[in-house]
């Protein structure tokens, strides 16, 4: 029936598909190297879970704080809180590194309290990394959820004799309850499937492993594969069935929430917000500000290097958006339009591609050209790189697309076939221009996410091409800080550029200051 | 027998009704006083010295065009919104004056919000027993109250599985089953569609007549107001212009603004000569409805479209009819220019007609020019 669609999730669904088949085929090795997968299983999971928990907490702590107590200078700091997500945690763990090797802005600070600059590795650096530069995933909704609670919930609690801590424990919170948990999801699948920042902070979790043996003990790095996808997708699972039963049914706001007055607790509130806000966005930015300049003055960093990875980064990220639209479209149109059991099955296929990590996404392309008979030329190649990324992130295209096949309604197609016989022209004039404001904002979500993806990059790109995110890994790696600060500013900045124009512009958590008036 | 007695009067309403009288003893109404209080928002003052008198077991509308600060008053009585200045007295406690400050939790009022206010994560059932928490007995009460507004067998259901009509019917139930002495009702039925609206309103004017609690709706229905308050308050620009009965509302408006507000009217300007004003339609009986009346100078007059009736004639023709049954709305525009309407039960003209205007004989209100 719907062919096109069919072959469109098979695409997505291949990596999962070809780690499984290898990971089967190891047969008796099989019990061997899933053993040895169980400590690294339980530390991927002990890290996603603590800092799920931490980011929900912290996370949940602030949207309330700024959206509904009395703190002084609330709408400003709302968007500050959200500005960590800018930062790709890898870029945000060796700015850390930096911050705290000898001449970093941290060290430097420590030296003048006379402090040594601690051993930045293991377990708990890693997971304060990760804490700081995920928990927006749990503010925007948190937030945006209580922005759009009606006030008359509250009121009804307490006209109904429920004291204002209990209002909240008894009707608020459970209202929040959905988007903490699709928040803490989101950062569980992140901390999960996360590289780069574990790499650099030496937590040996599952991708460390996978990493590590890809080349040495192929067995190993497939067993962790799957385990890492059964992991990512048991989580998916168990949430979604959790979510089935939630009523979506909410009152609809008729007047704007008093904000809460919080007395003396506004200056530990405050604080919070501060320290958040401190570790998570100035300090990595200072950091890599002051490399950076000490690089620029010295004049030892390599400009043609920057701008050609600053170019490739842009080129390859529109590129990746464009076709992620495109192979999504069909699929979306199929969703929207008729109610197909073959859509369902390939969106599942689709969404599926993004709670697979891009490391492993990565690692079975590798092997699947580099074992198959005629894909073998694929090989490290831009095609290769931008297949893997379509497959990571077009889940990300596939919401917006839906939007977009639904801003031209039946009557609005069947009104212009009456007017206009010129199905191209019927095209241009009234669909491509309903559809473009969705299309661009999903494609510009996919190219967001691109330029800030590090393991597929590292794995698939040919020989030589060198992005930003390669260039700040591999600078570090190579103890060039200056170079790590340029790259990794240049990153920043075009990464909280398009964050700004695709997702805070548009959220109500920025546009809706929070004023009291009537 | 009295069950099919009770069948023949009001089929679908018996046992509720029935039951709200086996649970009047329970609550206990008290008497509302607001005394010149005033509520700012935003930097504008919302509420201007409001002055309200609802007795014990009374039902009070106060009706008003959207943003007139109505809700804002109601609000305040509820303890959801502080005030400045004046006093809120429910029974013999102060709740809220320029030292006391009652929590809303403890002023023992009732409140329906316009979307019902339901919490969507809790049963129908949860969500009647949510005030129940030092009842003696919450699970009979709930049953009880269910019954009251005819939900028995909702009980389990989420309010997202309900009607407009049935979380309105939960939403009263909830707010009464702690026995308030004091209902609030915050434009109630305003988001129900117009036929389940008045369904909707009767059921709870009935219940609310039966528990003989006193009642404070708040509305900007003008219909809604007459057809459940016993007395009505009318508000305009955060003060209140005038408290009485729906007939004096209409018959002896405080200003013309209020007499436009609360029916259809023709205003008009004409000579006072003590008894009669002078209008398009001959000398008319007249009375002061706020303040006195200068003898032989000009005041103003409202005449309501029930007090004309047309003739065949030429001193106007019909420019529009609308037909609704009950009676003909025959919009009039009079070779002068000027406008009138007119209500007659018998659907005579058709628009183009030819016609003349006199007037029925009752009097008119009317105010000063100034």
């Amino acid at each position: 029936m719907h062919v096109h669609v069919l072959v469109i999730g098979a695409l997505f669904a291949l990596p999962g598909l070809f780690v499984l088949l290898r990971t089967l085929q190891l047969g008796g090795e099989l019990g061997e190297t899933l053993r040895a997968s169980m400590a690294p299983l339980g530390r991927t999971t002990l890290l996603a879970t603590s800092v799920s928990i931490t980011a929900a907490v912290l996370g949940t702590s602030l949207a309330w704080i700024l959206v509904r107590s009395d703190v002084p200078g609330r709408s400003v700091w709302r968007v500050i809180v959200v500005l960590p997500l800018v930062l790709p945690t890898f870029v945000g763990a060796a700015a850390f590194l930096a911050a705290l090797t000898n001449g970093g802005v941290l060290a430097e600070a420590l030296a003048l309290v006379g402090a040594e600059a601690p051993r930045f590795r293991g377990f708990w650096p890693t997971w304060f990394v990760l804490t700081l530069f995920t928990y927006p995933y749990v503010f925007l909704p948190v937030s945006a959820r209580l922005l759009a609670l009606s006030p008359t919930l509250e009121e009804s609690a307490r006209v109904l004799g429920r004291s204002a801590l209990q209002t909240f424990r008894s009707v608020t919170l459970p209202q929040l309850s959905g988007a903490v948990g699709s928040g803490g999801l989101l950062v569980f699948l992140y901390t999960v499937s996360e590289f780069g920042a574990v790499q650099l902070l030496g937590y040996d979790t599952l991708t460390r492993v996978i990493f590590a043996s890809r080349v040495s003990n192929r067995a190993t790095s497939f067993t962790a594969s799957l385990v890492l996808v059964v992991l990512a997708t048991v989580v998916v699972v168990g949430e979604r069935s959790r979510r089935r039963n939630r009523p979506s049914d909410d009152p609809i706001r008729t007047h704007p929430t008093e904000p809460v007055a919080l007395g003396p607790w506004r200056f530990p509130a405050l604080a919070l917000v501060l320290t958040t806000a401190t570790f998570g966005l100035f300090v990595p930015i200072a950091s890599l500000t002051t490399w950076a300049i000490r690089g620029l003055t010295n004049n030892n960093v390599g400009f043609d290097g920057l701008a050609e990875a600053a170019i490739n980064t842009a080129s390859v990220g529109v590129a990746t958006a464009f076709i992620a639209v495109l192979v999504v479209l069909p699929l979306a149109t199929l969703l929207v339009r008729h109610r197909s059991r073959t859509g369902e099955i390939a969106s599942i296929a689709v969404v599926g591609g993004f709670a697979v990590p891009g490391l492993v996404i990565a690692l079975s392309l590798v092997f699947w050209t580099l074992n198959a008979p005629v894909v073998g030329a694929l090989y490290q190649t831009l095609p290769l790189l931008i297949a893997a990324y379509v497959i990571h992130f077009g889940s990300q295209a596939l919401g917006a697309a839906e939007d977009s096949v639904r801003a031209v309604p039946r009557d609005l197609r069947e009104s212009s076939r009456l007017l206009e016989p010129s199905p191209v022209r019927r095209m241009t004039t009234v669909d491509l221009p309903l559809m473009r404001p969705s299309l661009v904002s999903g494609g510009g979500l996919v190219l967001l996410s691109t330029i800030k993806e590090l393991p597929a990059t590292l794995l698939l790109a040919p020989t030589g091409f060198r992005t930003l995110a390669t260039e700040v890994w591999g600078s570090y790696e190579e103890g060039f800080y200056a170079e790590v600060g340029v790259s990794g500013l240049i990153l920043v900045v075009l990464s909280a550029a398009l964050t700004w124009i695709l997702v805070l512009r548009r959220t109500d958590v920025i546009r809706d200051s929070g004023s009291n008036g009537p | 027998m009295f069950g099919t007695l009770d069948t023949v009067l009001a089929p679908s309403h018996s046992s509720s009704v029935q039951n709200a009288l086996s649970v009047q003893r329970a609550l206990s109404p008290e008497r509302v006083l607001v005394n010149d209080v005033s509520v700012s928002l935003g930097g504008g003052t919302v509420v201007h010295n409001a002055q309200l008198d609802v007795d014990a077991g009374q039902v009070l509308a106060l009706l008003g065009p959207s943003g007139c600060g109505k809700t804002t008053l109601l609000r305040a009585i509820a303890g959801l919104q502080e005030h400045h200045g004046g006093s809120i007295t429910i029974g013999d406690e102060i709740v809220s004056d320029a030292r006391t400050f009652v929590a809303p939790e403890r002023r023992r009022v009732g409140m329906v919000f316009q979307d019902g206010g339901l919490f969507p994560h809790l049963t129908v059932e949860q969500n009647v027993g949510f005030g129940l928490r030092n009842h003696d007995n919450p699970t009979q009460r709930i049953n009880e109250m269910l019954e009251l507004v005819s939900m028995s067998e909702f009980g389990k259901r989420l309010p997202g599985t309900l009607s407009g009509g049935q979380r309105q019917r939960i939403a009263v139930a909830r707010a009464l089953a702690p026995e308030p002495s004091v209902l609030l009702l915050d434009e109630p039925f305003s988001a129900l569609d117009a036929g389940l609206r008045v369904q909707i309103r009767r059921e709870v004017k009935r219940l609310i007549a039966a528990l003989g609690i006193t009642t404070i709706v708040v509305t900007h229905d003008q219909e809604e107001a007459f057809a459940m308050g016993e007395h009505i308050a009318v508000m305009s620009n955060g003060a209140i212009e005038q408290v009485g009965t729906p007939a004096e509302l209409y018959t002896s408006p405080a200003s013309p603004w209020v007499a436009e507000f609360v029916g259809d009217g023709a205003r008009f300007v004409g000579h006072y000569d003590g008894a009669f004003v002078t209008t398009p339609f001959g000398k008319v009986p007249a009375h002061a409805a706020g303040s006195a009346l200068p003898v032989d100078e000009e005041v103003v007059v409202i005449v309501r479209p029930e007090q004309l009736i047309l003739h065949p004639g030429t001193a106007g023709a019909v420019v529009d009819v609308e037909y609704y049954g009950h009676d003909v709305r025959y919009d009039i525009v009079l070779t002068d220019g000027r406008r009138a309407t007119v209500r007659s039960v018998r659907a005579d003209f058709a628009a183009g007609d030819h016609v003349d205007v006199s007037f029925d004989g009752s009097s008119v209100p009317a105010w000063p020019t100034t």
